[in-house]
């Protein structure tokens, strides 16, 4: 009952998304529009962090660099190389993924306290960069450019500048990356990532290469920010290092725990609440983070699989309404989905 | 079959392992014993790559392993459990064994359903039943008995198909009816696996080993059949001089029997 419950939310949602363009202009929201793309934006930079965090039990706190990265490739590509739209997106996630090959090969060698803090450090290194190169990115200022046309048909041009092609854009590709990030959850791949995340001493001890799963994923995380920070760049026309900064990172981190960290759409859900929350409250309480930290220190204390978990216990609870004990036979067939294994606590002896 | 040269393992100022000179056989059932702190789980942890020995060489197979990595070593058909167990607590027994063996055929498939690995499925049925698990196959593994995990960890050992078997207390937690059980199991794999077991369970080992190796400090005391074990003076001397005062194991029961 529950996947089927869950499969026709998802069903649900998906379609009023890609219904958004025209409904919320029939119900007086046009400006929400953007906020939806930019919520689709950030769950896939969430989902970046939890596939590190959730799936194989890596803190990080670097990944606005690849999220960065991603702008700069894109906004640099236009703006200096005079790329067009699908190179520079090309370029964007090449500068990406790169970064995060190399940058991995060094932070994967460590975990726990020791990865949060290289990572951390990995994105200051960056940023500062970034800033520094002013020739290049526009140091303070950034690099704003001009949205050059996705495709040319003849006369006619389809380009990001009409706002409901940047949203279905968006939400295309964005919906294309949490399929790819479904099927390596389910794959025999996401399987080890998840041996990884639980028992690494174990984990090696049956033949899993854990330093190479790891930096695999965290090149794939890589990918899915940057792949973000690509379309956040042509959402904006524009790329700066504030994107880099740890302080991005660790809104994702927050998106992901309260979400549920180690569930696929948990993430998504988390981001979608803590930016209507930014958006409602930003212009009248100007302390309005305050509220943010409360709820996540609640979400850690009570709910430690997140909104997602709490959301699958409560459809379980329905699915037997007999005493807890009876069904402890069955077993939750989804534990993995649940489980959030990273909070307790180094794995192995 | 294993061959362990001059191996030493030093931690700080405590030599674990003192130039360990071992030879083990194909088809026997061996057995290590030895006071706590003699040296056999290091022994272990470096013939299967978690440490990394000062110097010497193993030999598995004709390979020389010292040094691999664990993975490697794994793969090349050595798998062991741990003294303490240690699974994959957040999934459930049937995907803990599902892993182990997926290990073998290779998980690089990032993008297929890995509910079409038939081989694989098969491999766990056919373990759930060797290890008597398959009530528990949807339970998740931290919600198991003492006992039960302990059966896992065998069973994950197995599901990656090796040629030799180290088995690390593998009965330490059990009831008597489950020793019993597994004395068994352990028994007939061993017709099909080489195993190496460390134990404390006096009984257990002089039922069970062919061959039983005795380290003490680091070295090994003696080797023989059982029999020669149990007349050996020296051996009764390091198990009955300082360590039976203080043993709650009943370890030296054996030498009795």
């Amino acid at each position: 009952m529950k996947e089927r419950i869950n499969r026709s939310v998802l069903l649900t949602v998906l379609a009023l998304l890609l219904a958004a363009p025209w409904l919320l202009p029939a119900v007086g929201f046009d400006y929400w529009l953007d906020i939806l793309a930019e919520i689709l934006i950030w769950s896939l930079f969430a989902a970046s962090v939890n596939l590190l965090f959730g799936y194989v039990g890596l803190l990080s706190f670097g990944q606005a660099l690849f999220f960065g990265m991603g702008m700069f490739g894109v906004a640099i590509g236009v703006a200096k190389l005079g790329l067009g739209f699908w190179p520079a997106l090309g370029l964007g996630m090449v500068v990406a993924v790169a970064t995060a090959a190399v940058a991995g090969a060094l932070a994967v060698r460590l975990t726990w306290h020791y990865f949060a803090i290289i990572t951390v450090v990995f994105s200051l290194i960056f940023y500062f960069i970034a800033l520094s190169a002013k020739p290049l990115t526009g140091g303070d200022d950034g690099t704003s450019f001009s949205m050059p046309p996705m495709l040319t048909l003849g006369e006619s041009e389809l380009s990001l500048t009409d706002q409901t092609v940047q949203y279905l854009f968006i939400l295309l590709v964005v919906g294309f990356a949490f399929f790819v990030k479904y099927l390596i959850v389910r794959s025999p791949f996401g399987m080890a990532l998840m041996a990884v995340r639980e028992n690494d001493v174990r984990a090696s001890l049956i033949g899993l290469n854990v330093y190479f799963l790891r930096w695999i994923a965290f090149v794939v995380a890589g990918g899915f920010a940057g792949l973000a920070g690509c379309l956040f760049a042509l959402f904006g026309r524009y790329a700066s290092a504030t994107y880099m900064f740890y302080h991005v990172s660790g809104e994702g981190v927050v998106w992901t725990i309260v979400g549920g960290a180690g569930t696929l759409f948990g993430p998504a859900i988390g981001a979608a609440l803590l930016i209507v929350v930014r958006e409602e409250l930003s212009n009248m309480w100007e302390h309005y983070p305050i509220l943010v930290g409360i709820v996540v220190i609640l979400t850690v204390i009570f709910a430690p699989k997140g909104l997602m978990g709490m959301w699958n216990a409560l459809l379980d609870r329905l699915a037997s309404p007999s005493a807890d004990g009876t069904k402890k036979d069955e077993g939750p067939r989804e534990a993995i989905e649940t489980a959030v294994a990273p909070v307790k606590g180094e794995a192995g002896p | 079959m294993l061959q362990i040269a001059d191996l030493t393992k030093r931690f700080g100022g405590l030599v674990a392992l003192d130039r360990v000179t071992l030879d083990f056989e194909a088809n026997v059932l061996h057995a290590i014993i030895g006071p706590n702190g003699a040296g056999k789980t290091t022994l272990f942890n470096t013939i299967s790559g978690m440490l990394r020995s000062d110097s010497g060489t193993v030999r598995f197979r004709g390979t020389d392993i010292s040094g691999m990595a664990p993975h490697r070593i794994s793969r090349l058909g050595m798998s062991r459990s741990l003294q303490i167990k240690s699974v994959f607590d957040s999934m459930t027994v049937a995907e803990n064994l599902w892993i182990a063996a997926q290990a073998r055929e290779g998980v690089m498939h990032p993008f297929s359903n890995r509910r079409r690995f038939g081989r694989t499925a098969a491999r766990v049925d056919e373990i759930l039943e060797q290890t008597g698990l398959e009530g528990l196959r949807a339970s998740p593994a931290g919600t198991l008995s003492y006992g039960d995990v302990a059966l896992l960890e065998i069973g994950i050992a197995l599901a990656t198909g090796p040629t030799l078997l180290l088995l690390d207390e593998p009965i330490c937690g059990m009831g008597p009816a489950e020793t019993e059980s597994t004395v068994e199991k352990i028994r007939h794999l061993a017709e099909s696996v080489d195993i190496i077991i460390i134990e404390h369970d006096m009984p257990v080992v002089f039922d069970l080993a062919e061959w039983i190796t005795v380290m003490a400090q680091g070295g090994v005391l003696a080797r023989g059949t059982p029999q020669d074990i149990a007349e050996n003076a020296a051996v009764r001397e390091a198990y009955l001089g300082d360590e039976d005062d203080d043993d709650e194991d009943g370890e030296g029961d054996g030498f009795d029997a």
